[in-house]
C-alpha cells in the first residue's frame, strides 16, 4: 500500500520527468529527438484510469527509446514525453491542451480516458493540426467528422463491444429479464440506445431503465423501483466506485436480481460479492490481467511492474489502453519516412493490423476494432474469454 | 404501495441520519462559534480512512469509529490552534483558508491513500425482513448511532457546564468572557468536538458508501445547507433539517426522479427560507441551541 501510494504520487507528481529521464538515457546516439504530447488527468477523480493509461504509455516508449529508438529514413530517433495533468477537470483539461499545443513541434498526442475532461481537449484538438490518440467513449462521436480526420481512438465503441458482449453475458447469465440503471450522463443514454436493441433482439425484455444523478453514493430508492419486479439481472455501469455500491446496496435491500452485466470498469465490483451473488459479467476492453493465462500479457504484467514499482491491480488494465499504439506509431513512422507528417502517420497507423499484447487495427475513421476479454464470475467461479473484433 | 412508502421513508430516515451528524458539526464550529471551516468535509472523508484503515487491520469497525473521532477531534484541536483562531469570526478569511486546507488534504489524501475507491466490511451485513418490509441491517445500525450520537450531543449542549459556557459564547461572545467563560479554551473545545462529529460522520459513511480522496463535497455541501435550514446555530434544527432533506432525497428519487437528487435540497431549502427566513429553529431573538 505505502509503495503503490508513493508511486502513484511521484507518476502524478513527475510523469514528464520520468519519461525524459528514459529518453535522454538514449539520446546521446539518436539523430533526432521526437517530442510527443500527453495530456491525461494524472489527480483528481478520473485518475483512477488515466494514471495507469499514462503509465502504459511511458513504459512504452521507454521501451522503444531502451532499444535505441527507431529508424526513420536512416536516422536513429527516440522520444520524449511533455506531460500536462487535466485534473480530472473540463477546464483544465483545455489548458493543458493549449500548452501542449504552444510546442510547435509537438505533433502527436496521447491520452485522455473520459469523456468530460476528453471532450472538452480534444475539441481544442480537432481544429489543431496535430495526430490526437484518445480512449474516452465520446471521442466516438468525433470520428468521420469533420475534423476528426486526425482522431484515433484505442478502445472499441460501444456498439462494437456489445456486439459480442450482449449475447456472451445473455449465455453465461441465461437471464431473461433484466433492469438498466446508469449515470444521467450523455454517454449512458448512447449506451441504452447501443444495448437495449441487442439485448432484446437476444429474447431479453428490458422493462425498466433508470438513471441516476452522477454523484450518487446511496442507490436504496432508485433501487427500490426495481425490487419485486420478477427481474432476473441487472444492466449497470459505468465505473468500479458505482457499480460496487449498486452490488452490495442490492444484496442489502433483498427482492432485488443476483445477476449482473457491467459496462464499463472491472470485476473487481463483482468479485467482492462473490458469495453474495449469482453471477457478474464485465468487459475487460483491453486484456483480463489477473485471470488469464497468456503469455503476452503475463510477460506485460512483468514489464509493468518492474517499470512503475506498482502491483497489478484492478485498475491496471487501462495501462494497455495506448501501450501498443505507441508501438504501430512508431512503426508508422518507420513506413511512411517520417516524424511529423501526421496525415501519412494516421493513414498507415489506419491501415495496419498490430500484433502487440491486442491485437490493434483501427477502421478508416479512426475507430479501434481490437478483441476484448469478457470476464465471467458464476456462481462463485471465475473465467474469462476472448471476443474476436468482428 | 404502503409498504413502499415505510420503506422510502425508513431509507430517508437513515441517509438523512448521516447527513444530520455532519450538519451538527458544522452547526456548533460555524451556526455557534462563527468560524467558517470549509475543510469540514475533509475531515469526514479523513474520518472514513481512519476507520477504514482500523477495519482492514483487523480492528474492527467500532474501535475505527472511536478512533476516527479522537483523530479528527485531534486534528481539529491542531487546526483551531495553529490557524483558525487566528480568524474567528472572520468569514472571508475563515473561508480563504479553509479552501487552502482542502486543496492540501484532498491532495495529500490523493497522492498517499491513492485515488482509488475503498470500502470497508461493516458490522452487520445484509438484508432484515421487518413486517414484511426489507432494509439494510447496517443501515438501521447506522441510524440507531446516530439517534445515540445526536442524543447524547444535544445533552451533553444542554446539561453541562461546558455545554452551557458554549451556548453562552454562541449568544454573546464578550458576554461570556465577561462572565469568566474561558472563551479561547472553550472554542478549541467546540472545533474539536466538531471535528470529533465529523470523523464520526465519516465512519458512519465509510461503513455504508465507498470511500475516496475527493468524497468530501457532498457530505459538505449538505451539511452547509442543513445549517442554513435548521437555523443558524441549532442543533435540534440541524438534525430534524438531516432527516427532512434526507426523506426529501429518498422520496424524490423513488417516485420522481433520481437523476434530480441532489436538486430536491435545494428546493427544500428554498421553500423552508421562503416561509421561515431564519430556518426551521431559527429563532427572532438571539437565543440559539
Amino acid at each position: 500500500m505505502k509503495t503503490g501510494a508513493w508511486t502513484n504520487k511521484a507518476a502524478a507528481i513527475a510523469a514528464a520527468t520520468l519519461t525524459y529521464a528514459a529518453a535522454t538515457t538514449t539520446m546521446a546516439i539518436a539523430d533526432q529527438t521526437v517530442r510527443i504530447g500527453m495530456v491525461n488527468s494524472l489527480t483528481g477523480p478520473h485518475s483512477g484510469f488515466d494514471l495507469p493509461a499514462s503509465e502504459g504509455t511511458l513504459m512504452a516508449f521507454h521501451e522503444i527509446n531502451k532499444k535505441g529508438g527507431i529508424t526513420v529514413n536512416g536516422e536513429k530517433v527516440t522520444f520524449e514525453i511533455v506531460s500536462e495533468d487535466a485534473q480530472s477537470k473540463p477546464d483544465v483539461a483545455v489548458n493543458a491542451a493549449q500548452k501542449i499545443l504552444q510546442n510547435d513541434d509537438i505533433r502527436i498526442v496521447y491520452g485522455i480516458m473520459t469523456s468530460g475532461p476528453g471532450m472538452a481537449a480534444a475539441t481544442l484538438f480537432s481544429r489543431s493540426e496535430v495526430l490526437y490518440i484518445g480512449g474516452f467513449t465520446l471521442l466516438d462521436t468525433l470520428l468521420g467528422k469533420p475534423g476528426g480526420e486526425l482522431m484515433i481512438r484505442t478502445l472499441n465503441s460501444d456498439a462494437a463491444v456489445a456486439q459480442s458482449f450482449v449475447p456472451q453475458s445473455v449465455k453465461v447469465l441465461g437471464v431473461k429479464k433484466i433492469g438498466i440503471i446508469l449515470p444521467n450522463e450523455d454517454v449512458s443514454r448512447s449506451i441504452v440506445e447501443t444495448y437495449k436493441p441487442l439485448l432484446e433482439k437476444a429474447g431479453v425484455e428490458v422493462p425498466i431503465v433508470e438513471y441516476f444523478q452522477p454523484s450518487t453514493t446511496d442507490f436504496a430508492p432508485v433501487l427500490r423501483k426495481f425490487q419485486n419486479q420478477g427481474l432476473d439481472g441487472l444492466f449497470v455501469g459505468t465505473n468500479d466506485a458505482v457499480v460496487e455500491a449498486i452490488v452490495r446496496q442490492t444484496t442489502e435491500l433483498g427482492g432485488l436480481p443476483k445477476k449482473f452485466m457491467y459496462r464499463g470498469g472491472s470485476g473487481a465490483p463483482g468479485l467482492k460479492y462473490k458469495d453474495q451473488i449469482e453471477g457478474f459479467v464485465w468487459q475487460i476492453l483491453t486484456r483480463d490481467l489477473e485471470f488469464g493465462d497468456d503469455p503476452k500479457v503475463q510477460e506485460w504484467k512483468k514489464a509493468y511492474t518492474a517499470f512503475t514499482g506498482k502491483e497489478i491491480s484492478p485498475n491496471t488494465y487501462w495501462g494497455l489502453v495506448y501501450y501498443d499504439t505507441v508501438f504501430m506509431m512508431a512503426k508508422a513512422m518507420e513506413q511512411v519516412g517520417s516524424t511529423d507528417d501526421v496525415e501519412a502517420i494516421a493513414k498507415a497507423m489506419k491501415s495496419m493490423t498490430y500484433e502487440g499484447v491486442r491485437t490493434m487495427r483501427f477502421s478508416e475513421e479512426g475507430r479501434a476494432r481490437s478483441d476484448i476479454d469478457i470476464g465471467t464470475l458464476l456462481n462463485g467461479k471465475i473465467s474469462s474469454v476472448r471476443a474476436s473484433a468482428e | 404501495m404502503f409498504i413502499d412508502v415505510i420503506q422510502t421513508m425508513t431509507d430517508g430516515l437513515m441517509i438523512g441520519g448521516l447527513y444530520a451528524t455532519v450538519a451538527v458539526g458544522i452547526t456548533l464550529v460555524f451556526g455557534i462559534m462563527g468560524i467558517l471551516n470549509f475543510a469540514h468535509g475533509q475531515m469526514v472523508m479523513l474520518g472514513a480512512y481512519v476507520a477504514f484503515f482500523f477495519v482492514t487491520a483487523g480492528y474492527g469497525f467500532w474501535l475505527g469509529l472511536a478512533f476516527a473521532m479522537l483523530a479528527m477531534a485531534l486534528l481539529g484541536l491542531v487546526m483551531e490552534r495553529a490557524v483558525f483562531r487566528f480568524i474567528l469570526t472572520d468569514h472571508m478569511g475563515g473561508l480563504t483558508v479553509s479552501l487552502g486546507i482542502i486543496l492540501i488534504i484532498e491532495n495529500l489524501a490523493a497522492a498517499y491513500f491513492t485515488p482509488d475507491h475503498r470500502n470497508f466490511d461493516p458490522p452487520l451485513k445484509g438484508g432484515v425482513e421487518l413486517l414484511g418490509m426489507q432494509f439494510s441491517a447496517q443501515r438501521l445500525l447506522v441510524l440507531a448511532l446516530v439517534l445515540v450520537l445526536v442524543t447524547a450531543f444535544y445533552l451533553f449542549l444542554q446539561k453541562t457546564r461546558l455545554g452551557k459556557a458554549i451556548r453562552a459564547m454562541g449568544q454573546n461572545r464578550t458576554g461570556a468572557a465577561l462572565v469568566g467563560v474561558q472563551v479561547g479554551q472553550v472554542t478549541a473545545i467546540v472545533f474539536a468536538l466538531g471535528s470529533a462529529m465529523a470523523g464520526a460522520a465519516g465512519a458512519l459513511y465509510g461503513s455504508l458508501f465507498a470511500i475516496t480522496p475527493y468524497m468530501a463535497s457532498g457530505p459538505l455541501m449538505k451539511g452547509f445547507i442543513l445549517t442554513v435550514l435548521g437555523g443558524l446555530g441549532s442543533v435540534p434544527g440541524a438534525v430534524i433539517a438531516g432527516f427532512l432533506l434526507g426523506i426529501a432525497e429518498s422520496f424524490g428519487s423513488r417516485y420522481l426522479s433520481a437523476s434530480f437528487r441532489d436538486g430536491y435540497g435545494f428546493i427544500l431549502l428554498i421553500a423552508a427560507l421562503l416561509l421561515f427566513p431564519r430556518g426551521l429553529f431559527g429563532f427572532s431573538g438571539k437565543e440559539k441551541v
